[in-house]
């Protein structure tokens, strides 16, 4: 059975009892006041009873002296005996008030018999005379038994009067007792309801406060209601689906991030698109004047001519590519050396490179344009500004779960607002690069790519060094196809 | 907030529980007994005692020695009278004690057919014995077993002799009583009779009269137009004696009469309180109860067979209304 059921049938039942004892016991005490009531009667009743024998048999005797037949006899042999049963009745009624008076009546009920009897002696054997005066005297007998009923009823009354006075009492008590059972019973009535709806209620009130605050979108707060029926159940199972709710609320939100971080990837990648689109005529017209004039010039015996015309041509093959797809270390790597030569070419001697490569980990996977754009920006700010030029390192180490590249060099340095700047994706110093890519593009894209924030760390102190370190989890590819020449 | 309204309710709560209780206490404990039933009938002697009068001074002090005396010997005993004298309801209550079959009769005596034929016949008939107080009715007449009261014929000399000592042995002196025939009221006539025909120069007048007030008021009218130069008066009845004063006290100053009568009247005793009568025959009601009680008895028990036939006598004494005796 279910709780709240059980609760309302707890609060009936118990009203039921109640309502019912107060019943039975109203109903018991008024019964006994009635059969008193009835006792009472029943003893003026038979008392009364004794009279009208008396006069049966007087009429009897009367109507036997008129016509003493069979049947009148009979009739007051049959009234004698009422009299008899009326006198016996009447014997159970004495008490302590009423002895002296009782016996005497029963004496005198006695004498009537035997008076009635000797009429009856005297007149069947014809003494006229002497049956008239028992005639007489039974009916004197007669009216003094009913002047004596009366006599006792009188007395019955004064004896009753104060047993009468208690019932009428008992009675007005009983009711007033009755209503205060009613006030009684009304208050611990209405003060129970109160306590029985507002258990009820209560909790549902407390569950709708909950499911406001959830409609509100406070998915935070607890639902909590500390009874044993089913509210209690239906705010655990609420508590249930606010956390379920909370749980995917989190989760719809984590996924909106990312896809916002994908939209802005891919507005990047179509960015760099656009720009390679725009250069797109230009470079294969480039591109193949290039290809050109290096034969032109191998031909004509220009070798470092010819050999710097392929580099530049090489780059921009390279530049050329689908930019939203992934390389391999070692392309990125030989762009980089066919971009330092032509470098070398322009600043000569000025321009110190060395390179470190671990060869295990040239299959790394790597976004395109990752490298040039970090050495350029070596060569725009730590060698270009100097006049005796300066040195740039390149190392590449396999690591346990990353591949490190650290591009070092002996310039003028950083200071940590604007590495803070440049990490933070915002320094966007575009003009002056080839590719048209800077450093913070290059720092966006491999967090994309990778998927992780702190693949880009920079340590520089002012006048003496920079370097870059690039922390790249490691990412394998399947061989690239280095050869493919779209352009 | 909450805990004055929690307090209110409490308090409501007990005072409702307060009265419901007091109240289901009363009404749970009221007792009113109702006499307790007689199962087994106790065999005791039922006596009755029957005067003409009913609360009355002298027969109240009678009826209460009586029960005082049946307590005494466990039996019971009731005293049964009527108002003023009436004849015929003291004559049923008679026969009704006689057809009840009581054990024994008490009876103030009366002079008078029925009641002769009553305690004659009927009592005879029905085995109840009978003892006359206070009032005699000879007991050939009346075959009652004795006599419990003053001797009346003493009574009536007392009265008599008190006069002379007081008035002296001259003068005009009315007698007052009912005009029936009364055995107990011949005596004291006679007692009084007696002792005034010793005396030449007392002149005796005789005024008759019956209960009712105004034959009484009447009679004394007439016997003072009568006898204008009387000296004294002597009530031989008792009853008239109230209405005779008052008729007197109406024509003169009582001061000159002499006023004599008996205590067994219904007025008697406050009248020689307020000093209108002169003095009275103080009889001895409560010994006269107390020893018819014990004389019934023994005449019941077979102690005392037969019982004295002229009666047992009770003291008789004058009061005088300056409380000389």
């Amino acid at each position: 059975m279910s709780k709240i059921q059980k609760k309302i049938w707890t609060v009936s039942a118990i009203l039921l009892v109640i309502m019912s004892a107060i019943w039975i016991v109203l109903t018991y005490y008024n019964n006994k006041t009635l059969n008193q009531y009835n006792g009472i009667l029943e003893r003026y009743l038979s008392m009364n009873e004794v009279t009208t024998a008396s006069q049966r048999v007087i009429n009897a005797l009367n109507d036997y002296m008129l016509n003493p037949s069979l049947d009148n006899f009979e009739e007051i042999e049959m009234s004698k005996r009422f009299v008899q049963q009326a006198k016996n009745d009447v014997h159970q009624l004495r008490n302590i008030d009423n002895d002296f008076t009782l016996t005497n009546y029963i004496h005198l009920v006695d004498s009537f018999i035997e008076s009635t009897d000797r009429f009856i002696l005297f007149y069947s054997e014809n003494e006229l005379e002497a049956s008239t005066k028992e005639f007489a005297e039974a009916t004197s007998i007669s009216n003094h038994i009913s002047d004596m009923t009366l006599t006792l009823i009188e007395k019955e009354l004064k004896t009753y009067d104060k047993f009468y006075i208690g019932m009428i009492n008992q009675s007005s008590e009983l009711k007033e007792l009755g209503i205060w059972i009613i006030l009684l019973i009304a208050f611990i009535l209405l003060i129970a309801s109160y306590l029985f709806s507002r258990s009820i209620t209560k909790p549902v009130l407390e569950l709708t406060k909950a499911a406001n605050e959830l409609s509100k979108g406070r998915f935070d707060r607890q639902v909590k209601v500390d009874t044993n029926d089913e509210i209690a159940f239906l705010a655990k199972t609420f508590d249930h689906m606010r956390k379920n709710i909370n749980k995917l609320f989190i989760e719809t939100k984590h996924k909106a991030r990312l896809e916002h971080e994908l939209q802005q990837n891919q507005i990047l990648l179509q960015e760099s698109q656009f720009r390679s689109l725009q250069n797109q005529i230009n470079p294969h017209f480039l591109f193949n004047t290039l290809n050109t004039i290096s034969k032109k010039a191998y031909l004509e015996g220009a070798q470092e001519t010819s050999d710097l015309l392929v580099h530049i041509a090489g780059i921009l093959r390279y530049n050329l590519k689908q930019m939203d797809r992934s390389v391999t270390l070692k392309e990125e790597v030989d762009v980089l050396k066919q971009y330092v030569e032509i470098q070398k070419a322009r600043l000569t001697d000025r321009l110190d490179f060395e390179i470190g490569i671990d060869e295990s980990c040239l299959k790394q996977l790597i976004p395109p344009l990752t490298l040039q754009p970090l050495i350029e920006n070596a060569i725009i700010h730590a060698i270009e500004p100097r006049e005796d030029g300066g040195k740039i390192w390149v190392r590449i180490y396999n690591g346990m779960n990353q591949v490190t590249i650290e591009i070092e060099d002996d310039g003028v340095g950083m200071d940590p607002k604007k590495i803070e700047q440049v990490l933070q994706e915002q320094y966007e110093p575009t003009e002056g690069h080839s590719t048209g890519i800077g450093f913070s593009n290059v720092v966006k894209r491999l967090r994309l790519f990778y998927g992780v924030e702190d693949t880009v760390r920079i340590e520089s102190v002012l006048g003496s060094y920079t370097k870059v370190v690039l922390n790249l989890p490691k990412l394998r590819g399947k061989e690239h196809d280095t050869g493919l020449n779209r352009g | 907030m909450k805990k004055t309204t929690l307090f209110i309710l409490a308090f409501i709560f007990i005072i409702l529980c307060y009265f419901t209780f007091t109240s289901a206490v009363s009404v749970f404990e009221s007792d009113w007994e109702l006499p307790k039933p007689i199962k087994e009938r106790e065999s005791q002697y039922r006596l009755v005692l029957i005067t003409q009068d009913i609360d009355t001074p002298f027969w109240n002090q009678v009826g209460k020695a009586a029960q005082e005396e049946a307590e005494k010997f466990g039996v019971s005993l009731e005293v049964w009278g009527n108002y003023g004298n009436h004849h015929e309801d003291f004559l049923k209550n008679l026969e009704i004690a006689i057809q009840s079959k009581v054990d024994g009769i008490i009876v103030q005596g009366l002079d008078s057919e029925e009641f002769k034929e009553l305690t004659r016949v009927k009592a005879s008939f029905y085995g109840i014995p009978i003892i006359t107080i206070a009032n005699d009715v000879p007991i050939e007449e009346s075959l009652r077993r004795t006599y419990v009261g003053s001797n009346q014929y003493e009574a009536g000399q007392l009265i008599a002799k008190q006069l002379i000592a007081d008035m002296g042995e001259k003068g005009d002196v009315v007698l007052m009583y009912n005009q029936d025939v009364e055995y107990y009221q011949e005596q004291r006539l006679t007692g009084i009779e007696d002792i005034f025909y010793l005396y030449p120069e007392i002149k005796m007048h005789h005024a008759k009269t019956s209960y009712a007030r105004e034959d009484v008021v009447g009679a004394t009218q007439n016997i003072l137009n009568m006898v204008p130069e009387t000296d004294a008066f002597i009530a031989v009845n008792a009853n008239i004696v109230g209405a005779m004063v008052r008729e007197i006290g109406k024509r003169y100053q009582t001061e000159p009469f002499y006023i004599y009568s008996f205590d067994d009247g219904p007025e008697s005793i406050p009248l020689l309180e307020k000093g209108l009568l002169d003095g009275l025959v103080k009889q001895s009601p409560e010994q006269m109860g107390k020893e018819s009680v014990a004389a019934m008895l023994k005449w019941l028990n077979g102690e005392t067979v037969p019982l004295h036939a002229d009666g047992y006598l009770t003291e008789i004494h004058i009061v005088k209304a300056d409380g000389e005796k």
